[in-house]
């Protein structure tokens, strides 16, 4: 909570006119209210509660590891299953005990609301995408009549106009009817702007292009 | 029981012995005592006839086993120096072999077939030996530790841990220095090997350029190459005597055939023990080996296969999204359950390294208790044996 009064202290105020009364402003103007400003609280378990010694855990934040194998690929008669659940379970409770409403602590901006957050199992993440589901309402006669317009005319019927008149994607239309001559027109169209792109362009590209490959070779 | 169809005769094999040459000493002093076995002396006997029968070829060069040869005329060093050799005895300590394991045999092994044809005197028998054993352990060890692995994986690691440059590291951490040239005066603890110019190339054999066929699928890897599934088909190691070779593939042959002996003189427990120590406390990083092309569409399938609801990718965070780098952090879920998670300077990027990361997590699946076939072998009590888990296949799209 700290932090984010500092952060709102932190953002300049406009210097437009205003019509309210005027009002006390404090400024970071000395070294010691920079270093107040700066300082944060450590995490909770760099302070332990105890006096006594214990163990200090606090791993850098990183990615998972990949060796540990999610509980739904898990085989049925896994032992880890039981402790998995046990261990959710367990961490579901004791937060929702600790839990206090963020109103209680001092600092906290008016802003705020009192209300907990709701269980971790209760919602879950916005998705990348917009999820569809497959209609498969294509009939046998609408391919042939697919298949005719795109080699009828590939340039008029191309695959994103087929794609929006059927209702479908891009890449079935792409599975269902093949136009070579027109894939080899346009790859030659871009291998001729290709040959003119310079070094740094070139350079970049292929770096892209590298980048990508890697994506499902490192994690 | 199916007869396995023979395609080589052996007999070619004698026709590269060119040159005859006199037998072991061992042999020809023992000959003139009394073995007091039965079993030696039918041994000893069948390995006279074997040397007589060849020198019995060319007249002109026929030496006779009790004359005394000078050693510069021996292709190798003989066995009798082996047991004073400084350079062998600290080689076995250093590698904690018992001081029953003879120093004649550890010799033995540091012959390559380039610089002694004989193959009583090289080490191309116990080099095959050796390179199934090895072969043996690494793949039980593979297949029962992470049974899902993918074939290819499964090859890549094979070469990773007892591949040619896996071997010819090992070799040269033990401190295996080789010959310049071989000969019989030559120290037997130094590799010996005929060694090939810098700047030649490779002998033909050593080429491996043929490809086994135009259409190689894995089922065709599993069941006709060689244990790394190597697309490229190599010679036959019978044809490669008396051709110079690089240092590695002299280094390599003598780890195997190092295996093979110290099967054959300290049996199997021990053999374990070394290879446990020597080959799988090498660190691999089995989850660097994968590459993944489509992983959205490896994943998708996968979760059909199995029955689990479709995977979805969703945002967990991100930070600077209209800056130059943003980070995305993106768990891909199937039903409510994280099945991994990626992060990326695009969402593309984090959601395809996100879809990457759950496949990894199926196929590294690592069952708790393991009990390898081999640790199994010649026991009594048969009550330890757990079976293992065996996989369905990995995803094919």
């Amino acid at each position: 909570m700290a932090s984010c009064k500092t952060l709102l202290r932190a953002i300049p105020r406009s210097s437009k006119p205003s019509y309210f009364p005027l009002q006390s402003c404090r400024h970071e103007s000395t070294t010691r209210r920079h270093k107040k400003l700066l300082h944060l609280p450590e995490a909770s378990s760099y302070t332990p509660d105890k006096s006594a010694p214990t163990l200090i855990f606090n791993p850098p934040s990183s990615e998972p590891n990949v060796y540990r194998t999610p509980l739904k690929f898990l085989p049925k008669d896994d032992r880890r299953r039981q402790l998995y659940s046990a261990a959710v379970n367990l961490s579901t409770q004791a937060a929702l005990r600790k839990k206090t409403s963020a109103i209680a602590q001092p600092g906290t901006p008016l802003s705020t609301s009192s209300f907990l957050p709701p269980k971790p199992s209760s919602s879950l993440p916005p998705a990348v995408r917009q999820q569809y589901d497959k209609k498969y309402h294509l009939k046998d006669k609408d391919i042939e009549e697919i298949r005719r317009l795109r080699l009828e005319d590939p340039d008029k019927w191309t695959r994103v106009r087929l794609a929006e008149k059927f209702g479908c994607s891009q890449f079935f239309v792409g599975m269902v009817v093949k136009a070579p001559e027109k894939a080899e027109r346009v790859e030659r169209d871009h291998q001729k702007s290709r040959n003119r792109w310079g070094q740094r362009r070139r350079i970049a590209r292929e770096d892209r292009v590298r980048r990508r490959e890697s994506w499902g070779r490192d994690v | 029981m199916k007869r396995i169809r023979i395609s080589r005769c052996g007999t070619r094999f004698p026709l590269l012995l060119a040159l005859p040459r006199p037998t072991c000493r061992y042999t020809a002093i023992h000959r003139n005592t009394t073995p007091h076995n039965h079993r030696i002396q039918t041994r000893l006997q069948s390995g006279v006839a074997f040397a007589d029968s060849y020198s019995s070829g060319p007249p002109s060069t026929e030496i006779s086993p009790l004359t005394k040869t000078p050693l510069e005329a021996l292709p190798s060093p003989h066995p009798s120096p082996a047991a004073t050799s400084a350079k062998l005895s600290a080689l076995r300590a250093r590698l904690s072999l018992p001081p029953r394991f003879p120093l004649q045999t550890l010799a033995r092994a540091l012959i390559h077939p380039s610089a002694d044809s004989n193959p009583a005197f090289n080490n191309a028998s116990l080099s095959i030996l050796g390179s199934n054993l090895l072969g043996y352990y690494t793949t039980e060890h593979l297949l029962c530790n992470y049974p899902r692995l993918p074939m290819s994986v499964v090859f890549a690691a094979q070469y990773a841990y007892i591949g040619p440059k896996a071997l010819t590291t090992i070799a040269s951490e033990w401190g295996i220095e080789a010959a310049a040239e071989p000969g019989g005066e030559v120290d037997p603890g130094l590799l010996q090997f005929k060694r090939l110019r810098s700047g030649d190339s490779l002998p033909d054999v050593l080429q491996n350029r043929k490809p086994r066929k135009w259409n190689i699928t894995t089922t065709h890897k599993i069941l006709t190459s060689d244990e790394f599934g190597s697309a490229m088909q190599r010679k036959e190691a019978q044809e490669s005597q008396a051709q110079p070779v690089p240092l590695e593939e002299a280094a390599q042959s003598f780890v195997r055939a190092l295996i093979g002996s110290l099967h054959l003189h300290l049996g199997r427990p021990f053999v374990k023990r070394f290879y446990r120590d020597h080959f799988l406390s090498r660190h691999l990083d089995i989850d660097k080996l994968f590459d993944f092309r489509t992983p959205t569409r490896d994943l998708s399938r996968l979760c059909a296969r199995e029955g689990f609801e479709a995977p979805v990718a969703r945002l967990i965070s991100e930070t600077g999204r209209r800056s130059r780098h943003p980070v995305f952090v993106v768990g891909v879920f199937s039903g409510k359950d994280q099945l991994g998670e990626g992060s990326g300077a695009s969402l593309d990027e984090a959601r395809v390294r996100a879809a990457a990361a759950a496949l990894k997590g199926w196929y590294l699946y690592k069952p708790l208790e393991v009990t390898v076939p081999s640790s199994m072998e010649g026991e009594i009590d048969q009550s330890k044996w757990k079976p293992n888990v065996v996989d369905c296949g990995e995803v094919i799209v």
